[in-house]
């Protein structure tokens, strides 16, 4: 017998080994192609997305689709480098868009030929245009539900199928020996009686089902008014993935307020327009959810001008986080004094596309997390005497916020 | 099987009776008369059964509670271009000035995401008004578009009109009249000087509410400067009033500022405060020695002063007063609240023997805030009546309201053929002329003033225009064809740097001052004597002023700091005046309080069925009663309440006393402290020899021998030496009980109004009361040396004195570290923080009130119902624009909740925030609470104990401070400073 089950053991080691290699094998090769696209696709975004679009629409510079089969590649690299010196060389074709283009001098990059390299294989492959997102309103918590019962309901089918064996099992023993033989129904019938004949028994089913539908009740009810999950559809479907995620544009660019305010201010939209004024196609929806901010301050992409008089029309986002009023919280003293990072509280905002709620913005919630996190007191001169008589005060341990007073009813609650 | 018994009822069913049968299908033998007594025949041919009405009834509850479960769906919307200066959530702050005819200051208005939301002080004090006047500026009843002939219109048509009626005016010859309200603005003068040039025969004529115009001629006459004088109430050693009230509503804001810096005990020097009166006033409340007159006295007994300063012999009540001016000449002031010239000169008279000026006394830089001319009044009500003006544009004024002789205006009136008003409400005049366009509130406009010579400050829009309003500057500019008042005024201070006084809310130019010609006039002599007729006399409340803030329900709710009564007007009477005609008041079973009510008659006008509130320290023989009331076009809030007192002037009255009850809305049940050391005081003369003189600590016998009630303690000790320790610090001394500190606290905590017949019921929303207490005749030790009953005693301690001794003891939670209310609470809603306040959370509490029944101090109050968005409370928070100077910081309570003052923990909180994002510890000027920032005698302090930089560390440990009932051991976070007269 023992020796069975080490065998068992060492099939699952080996094949574990085997397992890790073909994985290993598989990532080495998703990374590498991975790397040699990112480069490609980084140099791209960050330096040529200003003026040019992986299309055919102008920008302030023409759209790139094709432009490694139009133009030679030798060209291509003195141009990018340094396309003043090619049009005063007098190269026909650079003086050319350079009329074509108003006389906007191109800026100098002077790029490596590995990134040459990159960047050219960027752009005879450009990535598949994915098909926009559609917006998710169905929970994951829910999917995961599901699968959960489909489980108990197979276990179920499982067990009734073991009753139906055993009871034939029991028959054809009975049968064997001469007896009186039972159906099915009956046997399950006469067992079902004889359960609960008994006052206990029917004690404790009577109690479980009880405290089934008081769990079921309580959880109901202390899920009243929290929402977590929840992700509504957006007037504009904007993807924080693109720009926090693929951009890389820091959180405080657009919710410029959060180091400074109580609210993390959703940004206007004339901060949208800092970088949409020149972008004019998204990567996912093309112009039509661009068009609406467009809409909203007033702004001709084709002309690249505001529109005078113009009336301009507020955006209105679906608040996703929603505090009671009677909470009082600051953003700043979360993210400029506790040294807080976004997603702690609000997710890996930078892989959604479409955002909601992560956590369940509970007072529990609040308190758990001012009972662990620890005050940063160095180098901050406002701590500093407070730092001192609490070192001594507890020696050793780590000061928390709840030791500062964080789990005050009037700290949050005026 | 068993076999089956049968069991019956009776033999009828035994026998199969068909009765039987009939009876078991039928429960009730007889129909029940249901149609009957549901008085509806119609509900039996309905299909619906019970159990369906049951069904829907469960239904209806259950889909009722899914819909309230689910979260409603909440928009944010950003600004599509933000402006650059508004982060959201933080607040701004602009200098402007605060002027509305009647009240001046230059101060600092805290605006959040576009909306201001409350007063600061910035170059000047504020009072209540003041405080007050942001919710004026959402007051929906104001004047929305211009009216013609009292129909809405808009502005092309108005102008167009105007203009072409004043050019047909200005080429027939007629005369344009000007009446303004004292105007502060130089650009604004030279704007109406323009006016003037282009339509010719225009004449400016001013008016104050409140006149200073015997003051001014009286200047005029003695030293040929048209304008009031600046005093030093800080340099005065003895100041003398007679009748001024400067600490309160008479003259520059800041005399109750330089007033308090003159009366620091701790340096042994304190200001000697002399207030000769008639009517118990603000200031004279605060008086060292006050003397009751009668208001026919004041001009003998001026006379006598000025006489007994020459050498002769003063009258005994003045003798005293005499001595200390003589004794402190060149470093004292005398005052006269008078609108009589003679009196005036008389005064001038005596400031100057005592060579006063220039020293205490300025007429160098003197101050412009009231340039009323009553003479030029009368003559332009004269010549309306006479048909000489043609057309007349007012502007801040409410003439048909404001003017003792209102029916000569407003007859006047009806023969000018152009009128126009310019004004912020259409009031009791603008309803009455031809056009009234709407002006601009102080917070929606441009503006300048020179409040005194030399001095600038500046007036700049705090928010857009909420309605269609055009400021006054504007429409004239428009009326002379011209436009653009901002650039007017920029051009108009070309000489001076623009942007900074603009952020700085004023500039001072040194390089021009008046040259008041030495004091030369014929001094008049009055004689020693007093009218035997009951005298009338004008008075103005700290809360109403002169009633152009009437629709304000913060300043109708504001308990007046002396009657504490509010949200009304009464005659006010002495005790044994009272007496003598059979007027009483009396509290009824609630302890509300209930009075008399009379008919009065005042140079010919009678004012019917006036309620008689009886006021310790009004002089026998005497009745007064305030301004700013019986309005009749104020608004929802304001109209109808009280009397118009400016309809009667001052003067004899005579009171036929009427049958009936007038109930009050007062605050404060009892008068006197009924020997007990509520407020402890003593005078300058004891505390320099000894400066616990008055804060002697109780002592308890121990084992150990006797200790103060802190070493005998039952309580465990919070520890409060690690971070902050916040405290605040009262001085009885310094508080003048001006009320400007209920206002702020109103505006910043989001505090409700409740109306009078809830205040009447003791349900006042005010988180922070300011205590009154009259001093009586009797004393503990007078009983005991005359051997007088407990019970005698007690009864006539209940009895304010005649001219009795004031005293105001501001209190709000005293933020007890041993809180009677913690232990209480069934659910915790109440609880210490750390930094030594008492907590309240609102939505913890269930709304038992034990804690405000444990509550030693009184400060704990009730929502005894929603005051919010309800229309039973029609004030400012059921009112959409009234609802937008709520302070965004702080909750808006519901009903059934307690609630307190925090220590206005959102701005704590805010401070401790802002010196934790700058790496630095609470600066002791940053921490402050509503109340001590508004208050303009730095008597409320507040600050961290436990940091050596703040002032409050000191004031601690001061041999004056002591906690309110310390004998309770509460350990209250607040302390006060014992009360010092300036007396033997």
């Amino acid at each position: 017998m023992h020796t069975k089950i080490e065998d068992i053991f060492n099939m699952i080691r080996i094949n574990n080994i085997k397992n890790y290699i073909l994985l290993f094998v598989v990532l080495f090769a998703f990374s590498y192609q991975a790397l040699a696209e990112v480069d490609g696709a980084q140099i791209f975004k960050q330096n040529c997305t200003a003026c040019h679009v992986l299309g055919e629409t102008k920008l302030i510079g023409p759209g790139l689709k094709g432009i490694t089969e139009k133009r030679d590649k030798e060209w291509l690299k003195k141009w990018i480098n340094n396309s003043s010196e090619l049009i005063a060389s007098g190269d026909a074709d650079a003086i050319a868009i350079f009329e074509e283009y108003n006389k906007v001098a191109m800026t100098n990059f002077y790029f490596s030929d590995e990134e040459f390299e990159a960047l050219f294989g960027y752009l005879e492959n450009p990535p598949v245009e994915e098909a926009p997102v559609a917006i998710q309103n169905t929970v994951v918590a829910e999917e995961e539900g599901l699968s959960a019962s489909t489980q108990m309901m197979l276990i179920a089918l499982v067990l009734l199928i073991l009753i139906y064996i055993l009871t034939s099992v029991k028959n054809s023993l009975k049968e064997s020996l001469g007896q009186d033989t039972e159906s099915v129904s009956e046997t399950v019938q006469s067992n079902f009686t004889l359960f609960f004949s008994n006052t206990i028994n029917k004690l404790f089913v009577g109690l479980f089902f009880a405290i089934v539908i008081l769990k079921f009740v309580y959880d109901a009810m202390m899920g009243v008014g929290i929402t977590t999950n929840y992700q509504p559809e957006q007037p504009i479907a904007f993807s924080h993935k693109i720009h926090a995620g693929d951009n890389g544009i820091d959180c405080n660019y657009c919710h410029v307020s959060a180091r400074k305010s109580k609210h993390s201010s959703i940004p206007s939209a004339n901060v949208c327009m800092n970088c949409h004024a020149s972008i004019v196609e998204g990567s996912i929806a093309g112009t039509t959810e661009l068009q609406k901010i467009y809409d909203a301050v007033g702004y001709d992409p084709d002309k690249r001008q505001y529109i005078e008089g113009y009336e301009q029309k507020p955006i209105e986002w679906v608040r996703i986080h929603n505090l009671p009023d009677l909470a009082y919280f600051n953003h700043s003293q979360h993210v400029n004094v506790g040294k807080i990072e976004c997603q702690e509280c609000h997710g890996a905002i930078e892989e959604m596309d479409v955002v909601k709620q992560e956590n369940d913005l509970t007072m529990g919630w609040c308190i758990n997390c001012h009972r662990e996190t620890e005050v940063e007191m160095e180098g901050n001169d406002y701590y500093t005497s407070l730092h001192e008589k609490m070192k001594e005060q507890y020696s050793g341990e780590k000061i928390t916020v709840d030791k500062i007073g964080g789990l005050e009813c009037g700290k949050c609650h005026y | 099987m068993t076999k089956a018994k049968k069991y019956w009822k009776g033999l009828a069913e035994l026998n199969n009776d068909p009765i039987v049968d009939k009876l078991k299908q039928n429960e009730f033998v007889e129909e029940i008369p249901v149609d009957k007594f549901l008085g509806d025949s119609d509900i039996s041919s309905t299909s619906t059964s019970r159990r369906d009405f049951l069904k829907f009834l469960g239904f209806s509850t259950a889909a009722a509670t899914l819909a309230a479960c689910e979260t409603p769906v909440n928009k944010a919307i950003p600004y599509v271009i933000k402006p650059e200066e508004v982060i959201p959530g933080v607040a701004n702050f602009y200098a402007t000035t605060m002027y509305d005819g009647h009240d001046y200051a230059s101060v600092l208005v805290k605006t959040r995401e576009g909306r201001p939301i409350k007063i600061e002080p910035n170059k000047t004090g504020t009072n209540a008004r003041v405080q007050a006047s942001v919710l004026s500026l959402y007051d929906s009843t104001r004047l929305k578009n211009p009216m013609k002939s009292g129909i809405e219109s808009d502005w092309n048509t108005v102008d167009a009109d105007i203009t072409a009626e004043l050019e047909k005016i200005s080429t027939d010859g007629g005369n344009i009249a000007f009446l303004t309200s004292t105007i502060l603005s130089p650009s604004t003068k030279q704007l109406i000087a323009d006016f003037s040039s282009k339509y010719k025969n225009v004449r400016h004529v001013q008016m104050d509410t409140v006149s200073s115009h015997g003051t001014l001629e009286a200047n005029k006459t003695s030293f040929g400067v048209r304008a009031l004088p600046m005093y030093r109430f800080d340099k005065a050693a003895v100041i003398v009033s007679f009748g001024a009230d400067f600490i309160g509503n008479w003259g520059h804001p800041n005399n109750e500022k330089d007033y308090a810096l003159g009366r620091n005990p701790n340096d042994g020097k304190m200001s000697k405060h002399y207030q000769v009166e008639s009517t118990l006033s603000l200031t004279g409340s605060n008086a060292d020695e006050r003397i009751q007159i009668k208001p026919s006295e004041q001009a003998g007994l001026l006379s006598n002063l000025l006489n007994a300063l020459n050498g002769a012999a003063a009258d005994n009540r003045i003798a005293k007063m005499a001595a200390d001016l003589s004794k402190n000449a060149g470093n004292s002031i005398v005052v006269c609240g008078s609108n009589d010239t003679k009196i005036q000169i008389l005064v001038n008279a005596i400031n100057d023997k005592l060579g006063n000026y220039e020293n205490t006394i300025s007429l160098s830089a003197p101050s412009y805030l009231n340039q009323g001319n009553d003479t030029d009044v009368a003559q332009l009500i004269a010549d309306m009546n006479a048909g000489n003006i043609a057309a007349l544009i007012t502007y801040n004024v409410n003439p048909s309201y404001s003017l003792q002789n209102a029916a000569g205006y407003n007859s006047g009136l009806e023969k000018v053929s152009l009128s126009i008003s310019t004004s912020l409400y259409n009031d009791e005049s603008a309803s009455k002329m031809m056009y009234s366009c709407p002006d601009n509130h102080y917070l929606e406009s441009w503006g300048d003033a020179m409040p005194t010579h030399g001095e600038y400050t500046f007036m700049q829009p705090t928010i857009s225009p909420l309605f269609n309003g055009r400021q006054f500057q504007e429409s004239i500019m428009k009326w002379m064809g011209g436009s653009d008042y901002h650039t007017y005024l920029q051009n108009y201070y070309s000489f001076a740097d623009w942007n900074q006084s603009l952020h700085d809310g004023y500039f001072t130019s040194n390089d021009r001052k008046v040259n008041p010609a030495s004091f030369s006039a014929i001094i008049p002599s009055f004689d020693l004597s007093k009218s035997e007729a009951l005298e009338f006399e004008m008075t103005e409340k700290i809360s109403m002023g002169d009633g152009s803030q009437s629709n304000n329900p913060w300043l109708q709710e504001l308990p007046d700091p002396l009657s504490r009564a509010c949200w009304d007007n009464y005659l006010t009477m002495s005790a044994s005046t009272a007496g003598d005609l059979g007027i009483t008041n009396w509290n009824i079973s609630n302890g509300a309080l209930n009075g008399s009510m009379v008919n009065i008659t005042v140079n010919g006008t009678t004012l019917n069925n006036v309620p008689v509130m009886i006021q310790p320290g009004q002089a026998n023989g005497t009745v007064a009663l305030a301004v700013g009331y019986g309005r009749t076009a104020a608004g929802k809030c304001g109209n109808d309440i009280g009397f118009n007192a400016f309809s009667l002037g001052n003067g004899d009255a005579t009171i036929e006393v009427i049958g009936g009850e007038y109930e009050f809305a007062a605050v404060q049940l009892h008068h006197t402290m009924m020997g007990r050391d509520i407020v402890k005081e003593t005078t300058l003369a004891d505390f320099i020899v000894d400066p616990t003189s008055g804060n002697h600590k109780t002592l308890y016998a121990t084992h150990d021998g006797p200790k103060t009630g802190d070493k005998v303690s039952l309580w465990d000790e919070f520890d409060h030496a690690t971070g902050h320790f916040w405290n605040m610090s009262i001085d009885l001394t310094l508080c003048t009980g001006c009320a400007a500190c209920v206002i702020s606290c109103h505006a910043e905590n989001n505090v409700p109004v409740v109306g009078k017949e809830e205040v009447r019921k003791s349900r006042d929303m005010h988180w922070l009361r300011i205590d009154r207490y009259f001093s009586s005749e009797m004393t503990k030790e007078l009983s005991a040396e005359e051997k007088i009953s407990a019970i005698t005693m007690y009864a006539e301690m209940e009895e304010p004195s005649g001219n009795p001794e004031t005293v105001f003891q501001p209190v709000m939670c005293q933020h007890c570290n041993h809180a009677p209310c913690e232990t209480v609470c069934p659910v915790a809603a109440t609880s210490h923080g750390s930094e030594g306040q008492n907590h309240m959370a609102y939505n913890r509490c269930v709304g038992t009130r034990y804690c405000a029944n444990n509550c030693p101090y009184k400060v704990r109050r009730f929502n005894w119902f929603q005051y919010s968005e309800n229309d039973k409370f029609d004030f400012n928070m059921n009112d959409d624009y009234g609802k937008m100077v709520l302070n965004p910081d702080v909750v808006v309570r519901s009903r059934g909740v307690i609630e307190k003052c925090s220590m206005c923990i959102q701005q704590i909180q805010s401070i401790k925030l802002d010196a934790k994002k700058a790496g630095r510890t609470v600066r002791d000027e940053d921490a402050q609470t509503a109340c001590s920032s508004a208050c303009s005698t730095n008597a409320i302090v507040f600050g961290d104990v436990n940091d050596d930089t703040h002032q409050i560390q000191g004031l601690k440990k001061d041999t004056r401070s002591y906690a309110l009932l310390e004998h309770l051991n509460t350990d209250p976070s607040v302390f006060y400073q014992t009360k010092i007269r300036n007396k033997a």
